[in-house]
């Protein structure tokens, strides 16, 4: 049984070929127009196969531009598909789920069968912290992937505004003329955007195990420093898993699970 | 008393770096690098790049005069060892007065920071507004959704003037504007639509500043931005007035801190 789970996130798409629940092909794209992107995710995946679109049985869309998946059987939100997918890669021992994206950030708790049990979502003031990752990157003129490493290293640094992106990424360009190090600066904006995240993890609470999937999850500076606001650990990357990947892999397993009560 | 000499100006924005080089009245080239974190080595680059143009050494420049946000990490400093430091407004209103005689009012929309000045006909500044800090880095969030929506700042400009359906985001913060831009993608809304809305709200955002000085005709746009004709006539109407931009508004700060060197 071949079903495809897909995520329209407000910076990248990303699609998940599920294949007898096992096996699996997936691809991101960049997110330009919900509906293009759609395609492209899906085509990128399907090409690394030698199925057709019609070869799938079943697909699942979800992320803020699930409405505009024209092949989509079915949409569910993407709260669900986050606590789905984590469960399925982390084990059965996760109960806390940070969905830490491009443009929001969403808390769940869940059961051992990946059902969601409760969530929050961020408030609007903290809208948008994964792309204002990319964008400070853009203003250091430094790679993406270069920016959570250096935010590891400097122990002393000034602290920024917490609560407002706008407000934190124009101190820390501030700090530049204060001739405050580089790699100061950078730590500062990482450690006041994770200090915004955790102020949301902590009004749900933590319940062990807690993992954290998006793309945030990818940056070694906002785990590190979530880790250690929240005093706790969350359960370490997965060999040869993109958890940028996990709330795609959630719609997949969700499609799955639907085609299978469709035709018993 | 500096006149016939050449001098060159560099302007040193939160975004960008510019440099212009000047004989008297003639401006003999131009160049605009990102600012980067490394804010003196995005300063020399773009003073040897505007030399190569120009084809002169820089033996042959009688100075280097410094503005913009960053300008006191030049001034004085090796290697650049500008010598002489130009408040912001200062040039801007000089420079915009240099590029056109009739103006009497400069609305520069940088990067980081906007501000408004009314200067007179010496192009001595009378008024000057900065500003509030939720409307700062209107440039940075122009060009984050420009990418957003995966299309170049001049891209998207020409494409909200094709724009048939009005639709309108917040005024509020910058923050919540991308969050609305981000729900009228996932929406399927027409992209030349979302884009004519972001350039209404930068519009409006800056015609609010506009109103805590009373426009002094002719009114001129710099930085960037101006180059957005669908800014200009957004701009134009929502302060019932003609508003132009200048030529190369980019180069404004840089222009006028030369000029107030020639000046004396």
């Amino acid at each position: 049984m071949i079903v495809a789970g897909i995520d329209i996130g407000a910076v990248s798409s990303k699609a998940v070929i599920l294949l007898d629940r096992q096996q699996y092909v997936t691809s991101q794209v960049r997110t330009r127009m919900p509906k293009e992107s759609a395609f492209s995710a899906i085509n990128a995946a399907l090409a690394k196969t030698h199925l057709k679109l019609e070869d799938i049985h079943y697909i699942v869309a979800t992320g803020c531009g699930r409405a505009q998946v024209p092949f989509a059987h079915k949409t569910i939100s993407e709260v669900a598909c986050s606590a789905a997918g984590a469960v399925h890669i982390w084990g059965t021992t996760v109960r806390t789920v940070l969905d830490a994206g491009g443009q929001s950030c969403k808390v769940i708790h869940c059961t051992e069968k990946g059902r969601v049990t409760a969530f929050l979502w961020n408030d609007k003031c903290a809208e948008g912290i994964g792309r204002s990752m990319e964008v400070f990157a853009d203003l250091a003129k430094k790679e993406i992937t270069e920016m959570g490493n250096i935010a590891l290293e400097p122990d002393q640094f000034p602290k920024l505004s917490d609560f407002c992106v706008v407000y934190a990424r124009s101190e820390a360009l501030d700090l530049i003329r204060s001739k405050v190090p580089l790699d100061q600066v950078v730590v500062a904006y990482h450690h006041a955007m994770a200090k915004r995240i955790s102020i949301l993890v902590t009004r749900l609470g933590v319940k062990k195990d807690f993992v954290i999937v998006g793309g945030l999850a990818k940056n070694p500076g906002i785990v590190y420093w979530l880790e250690s606001i929240l005093k706790v650990s969350d359960l370490a990357p997965k060999p040869e898993w993109d958890p940028m990947l996990t709330v795609a892999l959630g719609a997949a397993l969700f499609a799955d699970a639907f085609y299978r009560r469709a035709t018993i | 008393m500096n006149k016939g000499k050449i001098l060159a100006g560099l302007d040193v924005g939160h975004v960008n770096t510019k440099a212009v080089i000047m004989r008297g009245q003639e401006i003999l080239g131009y160049c605009i690098v990102p600012t980067g974190f490394n804010v003196v080595a995005a300063a020399q680059t773009a003073l040897n790049q505007t030399l190569d143009k120009v084809g002169i050494s820089r033996g042959e420049l009688a100075g280097i005069v410094a503005t913009g946000i960053f300008k006191d990490m030049i001034y004085d400093v090796p290697p650049l060892n500008a010598t002489k430091n130009v408040l912001e407004y200062v040039a801007d209103a000089k420079g915009a007065l240099f590029l056109n005689k009739n103006s009497r009012t400069v609305i520069d929309i940088g990067g980081n920071v906007c501000k408004v000045i009314h200067y007179d006909q010496n192009g001595d500044v009378l008024d000057v507004i900065y500003n509030d800090k939720c409307a700062d880095g209107l440039g940075i969030f122009y060009a984050a959704m420009a990418k957003a929506l995966g299309l170049s700042e001049q891209e998207m400009s020409e494409l909200a003037l094709k724009s048939t359906n009005d639709i309108s985001i917040a005024i509020q913060c910058a923050v919540s504007a991308e969050s609305e831009v981000v729900t009228l993608m996932c929406e399927g809304m027409d992209v030349a639509d979302i884009a004519n809305a972001i350039l209404k709200f930068i519009t409006e955002r800056v015609a609010a500043m506009c109103t805590y000085i009373p426009p002094a005709k002719e009114i001129v746009v710099a930085g960037s931005l101006a180059k957005s004709k669908a800014l200009i006539k957004h701009l134009s109407s929502l302060m019932k007035q003609d508003v132009s931009a200048l030529d190369i508004p980019e180069y404004v700060g840089a222009i006028g801190a030369v000029v107030t060197s020639y000046e004396g």
